[in-house]
């Protein structure tokens, strides 16, 4: 990147000297700027050595009293000044805490940060002594929802019984009657949906 | 001697040193009428003439503000007023920005300069001399450099930068088109910069 630490070793012409196109376009865009500056509406981007000739040209201007803080600005500086010294938000409004309660307030802030967690801590662990002490003698019962049993997934002992010996070929029978079974209970569901899935 | 009426910067330096002894008692609100008083000050002569910007002035300017409110406890009352304490504090946040941002390192080692010859402030007990001092002596530093450049490199920026008539104006002051115009003006810049950083480089004796 050419910087303007180049520009300033670089020879200047004179006056009369006729400008490059280069130069001459350069020169336009500066003087854009100073337009842009003057009026107070300063393009935030631009180039490094554009910035530094800007800066040149503000130093001039504030050296001789061209360039003033408007009101509202100074106001707005103040205002966050005062509200970024006790570490509240810039852009709140209401009246500013004096330094002495917004000290308090930062000396008291570990104490009610240490006592609410120690509140919490101790809510916690007494739930869960009273949860622990209160349902070791009922078991732990669980939630259950009251469906039919043939939507339920259940042992199909009840269907097969004990399989004799003699009969421990005939699995395809017993399939069967599983089948049979579970497709009663998919259509007893599915009419209990009205024929939806 | 028969007692004198108090002058009115007596009266003022009254006024602040009670301020300041409310603020450093805590009341954050005493700061107000003194920050609201030195904010334009500090911005016109102390901060934006050693930045350039506007914005980052800005910015320099809130930070020096909160600065000094936070520290307002270690701030002892002398006898004068606080504004070479504020002032003090702007130039060292005009240092940091300086030190931070890598461009434009010879206008950067100019502003340092000046920060190094121009930090004794303290003999003087009235905030607006101080301040009319500050800008005086800038004034003298950018004058000298404006000898150095050429003619009509001088003229371009006493009309537009100083005077500040539209390049129109300039243009036809100068007898020259717009067009030629903004080139004068764009290398009246530039050398103005050329030799403000050259003069930086002289030594501080006979500087100020």
């Amino acid at each position: 990147m050419a910087t303007q630490d180049d520009d300033n070793v670089a020879r200047i012409p004179d006056p009369d000297v006729e400008p490059s196109p280069a130069e001459l376009a350069h020169a336009r865009r500066f003087a854009e700027l100073v337009d842009k500056t003057l009026s107070g509406r300063t393009p935030p981007a631009m180039s490094a050595d554009d910035r530094a000739l800007l800066e040149v040209a503000t130093v001039i201007r504030a050296t001789h009293g061209a360039v003033e803080l408007a009101a509202s600005k100074q106001r707005a500086a103040v205002e966050d000044a005062l509200r970024q010294a006790i570490g509240a938000s810039p852009a709140g409004g209401g009246s500013v805490t004096p330094i002495a309660r917004a000290h308090t307030r930062m000396r008291r802030a570990p104490w009610i940060v240490a006592g609410t967690t120690t509140l919490v801590a101790a809510a916690a662990i007494a739930m869960l002594w009273l949860r622990t002490s209160g349902g070791a003698g009922r078991g732990n019962p669980v939630a259950r929802r009251a469906v039919p049993e043939e939507w339920t997934s259940r042992p199909a002992d009840s269907l097969v019984g004990p399989i004799a010996r003699d009969h421990a070929g005939d699995a395809g029978a017993r399939i069967d009657a599983i089948f049979a079974d579970r497709l009663d209970g998919f259509r007893t569901r599915r009419l209990a949906r009205k024929g939806k899935p | 001697m028969a007692s004198e009426p108090a002058t009115t910067v007596e009266l003022e330096l009254e006024v602040e040193q009670r301020l300041v002894e409310e603020a450093q008692q805590g009341n954050l609100d005493a700061m107000r009428p003194i920050l609201e008083r030195y904010a334009a000050p500090l911005y016109g002569t102390v901060i934006l003439p050693r930045l350039g910007d506007a914005a980052s002035a800005e910015e320099v300017l809130r930070d020096t503000l909160a600065t000094a409110v936070e520290k307002i406890r270690r701030f002892t009352w002398q006898g004068k007023t606080i504004y070479p304490w504020l002032r003090q504090i702007a130039i060292n946040k005009v240092y940091d920005v300086h030190r931070q941002s890598k461009r434009s390192r010879r206008l950067a080692d100019a502003m340092v300069h000046e920060v190094a010859v121009e930090s004794d402030p303290a003999s003087h007990a009235d905030a607006q001399l101080i301040a009319d001092q500050e800008r005086r002596a800038h004034r003298d530093r950018i004058d000298e450099t404006m000898q150095q450049l050429q003619e009509r490199y001088r003229s371009a920026i006493e009309l537009r930068l100083i005077q500040e008539l539209s390049r129109e104006d300039c243009a036809r002051r100068l007898g020259v088109t717009i067009g030629t115009f903004d080139v004068l003006l764009f290398r009246a810049v530039r050398a103005f910069r050329k030799h403000f950083g050259e003069r930086a480089e002289l030594p501080a004796t006979g500087d100020t």
